[in-house]
């Protein structure tokens, strides 16, 4: 759909008294045009769903029985006799597809050996109605478009018998009962708290001419269509509840329970979460569509973290707002998940779970790493919803990138990571550790569950995104890229861009054609390395006896050797630097193999440096881009000597105890 | 001796007395450990030395190049380097266990040991001590083993709990609690090796079994006297990375490594404190008559408190 049409469906969506439904069977519904969670008079996006859903959690069994009533609005433009469903929470299950690649890869993770049977997930449909058609449980079939795995109980299909016609409505009321897993990756339970995330049977996504709705896999996260949420959720009355959306109401009930009803708008999930434990913090950003506010749910241990949380969330959002556009909900809900629960840094619309513990010191930025993160998440997957199976690098990766761009504003480049006792890392530092291993292994366009391993995967589709945008920045300007990731932002959001849809914007902004970058860094796994091979200076009289060589007064013939060692060709600039001070900038279009340059002057090359500017991130190894003529060894022997104090220590300890 | 000095004085005073053997001692330990880091200078210098790019170790400390050098696949792999410290600290524990027969009857001495005593004392007690320090490992180890084994099952069991910092103070205490047995069993040991020393007798399982009656004997004061300078250690060891951190600018390499040196020297200072402790409670204990084993050792005589 073109971005014209698609804004204009947006508004007549909004404008109007929700249309009527135009199938037999869902006579009289629709999707309401609610704007009560959103900082905007009319609907924000194409709203395909509405979910309505009343569930009841059982804390001492960790489970969940529900129904929910699902409305889905068939705007593919050609009539529907199938939908597709993501049970997700059945990927817990020990023959399943997340769990076999989890075991496949063994890069991290939790140790799948020793998992305890009461700690599976599971999420089973008591019945499936179709309003007007009937009842459909028994004709459900698991289907597995990714792989040959029967056992995989991740995606359900239903067979309408009478098909959708286009624009028109159907209506499911579905019976559900979930078994949340121990908490091993995003969702499930640890001590009594419960973060419920990919919780109920949601509907696939019709994208490109066909339904995508991939089966739950070890790396990948999630696929959604916009729409309403209205959600109530019964709990016992001692939790401590947050969610997506905003709390419409709360109700005490006779049997120590307490229902608490949601209302979300152009989101496309909805998480929830439960804890006797959490303290409430309260704060306001003032965005520029409205004020929107913040309910941090922390742990009591962390307590004295909560004004540390909302600093980096309120800095986090004004940025955003600034540079990429605004922040259109009337709440984010940020949550301190239970320690060592693996539900830390994750991300679903207006709801983000952050990553801290009770020592961490303030030079140590993991809490506002996890946090900014989790919050850009809001723009690159809650609003600009792109297919994170098909297209991990554009949320993660994206991601990344602003993050690098945010947390390096706000605490500085070389110490957004890490800034205490004299130790120092940045943002860039972190992501070119993650990459530098995996660099050709594969490209950024790959379906998630389709790299080499999850090494491959987070190195790839987080760090080189990040890398490669950044060292677009240097093609194309600091400036145009932020003017074109801005342009995306607004042209995106409340839809499901492709790969392509991102790159055309870029060239679009910067107005030059960058296809011959995209082609490598994205499309490609070509790796960048230049190195600076070797400097020579030579008396021009060096044949004559008794040459007395004198600083500014002997002259010499330089030769410099640059080389393209990796087969991704990018234009570079080389710097020579004199012992006279002189400065000569040359510049390369990389195309051959090396390249030699000469001088006659009267001063030696002191250094040579390849992207003196460092506008080249993606350089696999940035000790070569620089040659010193005279060897420093200072840097080796601090080195050395912290190595051999540390083995000196390790000796004595030895024979401490043993001898 | 005074029989009041405390122990600790009596030790620092035996120490004081015997410097060299702390610094011939510690000139094998940074001698051992240059030759274990020569791998990792190697390649360190290998990759560094030419490039700009290597600033950011000396001015200040990029944690993100330090890794990025740690991953070249010039520099090698982590094994390449952590094998050979290894090695040269296995060296240093053999060294220890050569020489400290010596240093323990140079200790016990009231003149300054000739050279040809003290390389006596070794070569005639390198079979004993080997033989204690596969006792003391065996003990030691199986103690440990079964005192970490009950701190895991401790520490899961906090984990169990909402109570986040439960685990980490359990851990805390329970690894303070086993250090403290290890360092009794240490102590006990360290007596038993005076004995082997002193008495000069080849009966390993005897000077175990005196060493720990006069361990029992004196437990209290010689185990305090260990604590403290155990604590002095420590401060020894945090006081240097502080000095380290505070006062040698990032670029200083030299700076860098007297501090470091230093609070090397004095680390290995503290364990030698520990043993001069232990020889001058062992000369209490023979010097003083008590019901059960009032007796002396032929030749011997008690180290002077000076």
């Amino acid at each position: 759909m073109v971005v014209g049409l698609r804004v204009g469906v947006c508004l007549l969506a909004a404008l109007a008294v929700p249309v009527v439904a135009q199938t037999d069977g869902a006579a009289g519904v629709a999707i309401p045009a609610t704007t009560s969670a959103i900082n905007s008079a009319t609907s924000l996006s194409q709203r395909v769903v509405a979910y309505d859903m009343d569930a009841k959690y059982n804390a001492k069994t960790h489970s969940l029985d529900a129904t929910e009533t699902l409305t889905y609005h068939n705007l593919t433009g050609q009539a529907l006799d199938t939908l597709p469903f993501h049970l997700y929470l059945n990927g817990f299950q020990p023959t399943s597809t997340w769990i076999r690649e989890g075991k496949r890869w063994n890069s991290y993770g939790p140790d799948l050996g020793t998992w305890d049977p009461k700690s599976y997930g599971a999420e089973e449909i008591k019945s499936f109605e179709v309003v007007g058609q009937g009842d459909f449980t028994s004709q459900l079939q698991f289907i597995h478009p990714d792989d040959e795995n029967k056992d995989d109980h991740t995606v359900v299909q239903v067979h309408l018998s009478k098909p959708i016609p286009a624009d028109g409505y159907v209506q499911f009321k579905i019976k559900f009962r979930d078994q949340f897993p121990e908490a091993l990756a995003r969702t499930g339970w640890n001590h009594d708290f419960v973060l419920g995330g990919q919780w109920f049977p949601k509907v696939g996504v019709w994208w490109h001419g066909a339904w995508n709705c991939h089966q739950f896999h070890f790396d990948t996260e999630f696929f959604a269509d916009f729409g309403v949420y209205d959600v109530k959720l019964t709990v016992p009355q001692y939790e401590v509840v947050g969610a997506s959306g905003i709390e419409v109401g709360s109700v005490n009930n006779p049997d120590g329970t307490k229902t608490v009803t949601y209302h979300g708008d152009d989101i496309h999930d909805f998480a929830w979460t439960a804890s006797p434990h959490y303290l409430i913090y309260n704060d306001t950003f003032q965005g520029s569509m409205g004020p929107v506010k913040l309910r941090f749910l922390m742990q009591s241990a962390h307590w004295g973290q909560a004004e540390r949380h909302a600093r980096i969330i309120k800095e986090t959002m004004e940025h955003f707002d600034r540079w990429y556009g605004p922040y259109p909900y009337k709440t984010l809900t940020i949550v301190d998940p239970e320690p060592g629960s693996a539900a830390g840094g994750m991300e679903y619309p207006t709801f983000i779970t952050g990553d801290t513990r009770w020592f961490i010191p303030k030079g140590l930025l993991w809490p506002e790493d996890a946090l900014e993160h989790e919050f850009g998440h809001q723009y690159w997957y809650g609003m600009v919803a792109t297919n994170e199976f098909e297209d991990a690098w554009m949320d993660e990766g994206v991601n990344q990138y602003t993050q690098i761009k945010i947390l390096d504003s706000i605490f500085g480049a070389s110490t957004s990571l890490v800034n205490m006792w004299g130790l120092t890392a940045g943002q860039v530092d972190q992501a070119r550790t993650g990459y530098e291993g995996v660099a050709d292994l594969d490209p950024l366009a790959k379906n998630g569950w389709q790299y080499a391993d999850s090494n491959s995967y987070g190195g790839i589709t987080y760090f080189k995104t990040a890398l490669s945008l950044l060292t677009l920045e240097g093609v194309i300007g600091e400036d145009t890229m932020r003017r074109a990731m801005h342009t995306y932002f607004m042209r995106y959001r409340f839809t499901h861009p492709s790969k392509e849809d991102f790159l055309k914007t870029i060239e679009d902004v910067s107005g030059q054609d960058l296809r011959w970058y995209f082609s490598q860094a994205v499309y490609g796994t070509q790796v960048l390395d230049y190195e600076v091979m070797k400097i020579t200076s030579v008396p021009v009289d060096w044949y004559k006896e008794n040459l007395n060589e004198k600083k500014g007064e002997t002259e010499y013939v330089s030769n410099v050797w640059v080389r393209r060692k990796g087969e991704f060709v990018i234009p570079i600039d080389v710097e020579v630097k004199f012992d006279n001070g002189d400065r000569v900038r040359e510049h390369w279009d990389g195309q051959d193999r090396w390249v030699r340059y000469a001088y006659q002057k009267k001063a030696r090359v002191e250094s040579v440096e390849v992207d003196p500017d460092h506008k080249i991130y993606l350089d696999r190894n940035n000790f070569n881009n620089s040659r010193i003529a005279e060897p420093n060894g200072q840097p080796a022997g601090k080195l050395t000597n912290y190595w051999t104090c540390i083995s000196q220590f390790f000796a004595q300890f030895l024979a401490w105890w043993l001898v | 001796m005074n029989g009041k000095t405390s122990l600790v004085a009596a030790g620092a005073a035996i120490v004081r007395r015997n410097k060299r053997y702390v610094v011939w001692f510690y000139l094998l330990n940074l001698a051992f450990a240059h030759f274990g880091a020569s791998s990792f200078s190697d390649a360190a210098h290998g990759i560094l030395d030419h490039s700009l790019y290597a600033d950011k170790l000396l001015h200040g400390f990029s944690l993100g190049v330090f890794l990025e050098l740690l991953v070249r696949p010039e520099f090698g792999t982590l094994p390449s380097a952590t094998h050979p410290a290894m090695l040269f600290a296995v060296v240093f524990l053999l060294a220890s266990l050569l020489f400290m027969p010596g240093v323990l009857l140079g200790y016990a001495s009231d003149h300054g040991l000739p050279r040809d005593e003290f390389f006596r004392a070794c070569g005639r007690n390198v079979w004993p001590f080997v033989r204690l320090s596969l006792f003391f490992t065996v003990f030691a180890g199986s103690m440990a083993g079964i005192l970490f084994a009950g701190l895991n099952a401790l520490v899961s069991a906090a984990d169990k709990t909402s109570n986040e910092r439960l685990p980490f103070f359990t851990q805390l205490i329970g690894s303070v609690f086993i250090l403290l047995v290890l360092t009794i069993i240490r102590m006990w040991f360290d007596v038993a090796q005076t004995d082997v020393v002193l008495r000069d007798q080849p009966a390993v399982r005897k000077s175990i079994v005196a060493g720990f009656r006069k361990t029992r004997r004196k437990f209290g004061r010689l185990l305090g006297s260990y604590l403290v300078i155990a604590i002095v250690a420590m401060a020894v060891l945090v006081t240097g990375i502080l000095l380290w951190y505070a006062i040698a600018p990032s670029s200083s390499v030299l700076g860098a490594f007297i501090i470091g040196q230093a609070t090397m020297l004095l680390l290995l200072a503290t364990r030698f404190w520990q043993r001069a402790t232990a020889v001058a409670c062992y000369a209490r204990e023979i010097t003083e008559p008590v019901a059960d084993e009032g007796r002396s050792i032929p030749g011997f005589a008690a180290p002077p408190v000076s």
